[in-house]
């Protein structure tokens, strides 16, 4: 998988999609306000174990660059 | 146990520690706020009282009964009622700075500030603004419930003066008995935004450290990930 970097994008959006574990197994996908919306613990976790992945426009994004806007 | 199980605990563990510091950054910013606010508002108080001594002794520093001249009533309220709205508001902005105790003391304490001008100024419209003055200075607080404080004192205040003593309020000796709702119906207009304001502040306050939590969690991922790769090159060589 490719992943885009800030000096790729001149938009500074961040990020409009995460895809998460799903509690039950597997993933879900979230929007920014809902992923905003979990726990801040929750939030954590994900970052710690790496298991986020950040999306812009349908391309995923590294989460650093996610987390800069 | 498994490295996975393992894995998961720290894991948690490290999530624990990083939402903890978040609520401490979170608390320590608000804290840095308050005392902030509760310094300013110290200085703030001995600046009014001088300044009611300096208005009282400009436009009534004398009163006449007959040929006799003796200091106006005005002067010894603005040196002493002054000091006693001062001294416990200032007192706990010097002793306790940062608790709820002090900020809202010095809102009821600059409340009755406004009132005490209101009344040397003999009821001037114009002094009531130090009403609104000072309701968007408590905002500095970003602490709303300090605005309520300040809402009901005044609110209060205009009721009782507004029936005891008219004149001193509204500078006329018989306004409408409903005066004092007009009054409030505008701090409670102005307070309304100052709430949002306040409410949005905090909300744009936990979001800045839950941003920093994030980005510490993403820190310790690299962290991690950088050390799983020296691992596994240490045990490359190890095994050569």
């Amino acid at each position: 998988m490719t992943v885009e970097t800030s000096h790729e994008r001149q938009d500074g959006k961040g990020y409009d999609r995460v895809v998460v574990p799903a509690p039950e197994g597997g993933t879900r996908s979230l929007s920014r306000k809902q992923f905003e919306n979990l726990p801040l613990r929750e939030r954590v976790s994900y970052l710690i174990e790496g298991t986020a992945q950040f999306f812009l426009d349908g391309k995923p994004i590294l989460p650093s660059e996610a987390m800069r806007t | 146990m498994s490295v996975a199980r393992k894995a998961l605990e720290m894991t948690q563990a490290a999530a624990d520690v990083i939402v903890q510091r978040a609520g401490a950054r979170y608390e320590a910013h608000r804290q840095e706020i308050f005392r902030s606010a509760d310094r300013m508002f110290g200085g703030l108080m001995i600046g009014q009282w001088i300044f009611a001594i300096v208005i009282a002794l400009t436009f009534s520093p004398y009163a006449w009964q007959g040929k006799i001249k003796t200091v106006h009533m005005h002067v010894w309220i603005a040196l002493f009622l002054g000091a006693a709205i001062t001294s416990l508001p200032v007192a706990l902005a010097w002793f306790r700075p940062g608790e709820p105790l002090t900020r809202h003391a010095i809102a009821v304490g600059q409340m009755l500030w406004s009132a005490l001008l209101i009344h040397l100024t003999g009821g001037r419209i114009e002094t009531h603004f130090h009403v609104f003055g000072s309701l968007a200075l408590l905002a500095f607080y970003r602490d709303w419930p300090v605005l309520l404080t300040g809402t009901v004192v005044v609110a209060t205040e205009h009721l009782l003066r507004g029936i005891l003593w008219p004149e001193s309020v509204y500078g006329i000796p018989n306004p409408e008995w409903w005066r004092f709702l007009e009054h409030a119906f505008w701090v409670v207009f102005c307070i309304s935004f100052l709430i949002l304001s306040c409410r949005r502040s905090q909300t744009d306050m936990r979001v800045m450290a839950e941003r920093g939590a994030e980005l510490e969690a993403l820190s310790e991922n690299q962290w991690r990930n950088s050390s799983a790769v020296d691992r596994a090159a240490a045990d490359g060589r190890g095994d050569r």
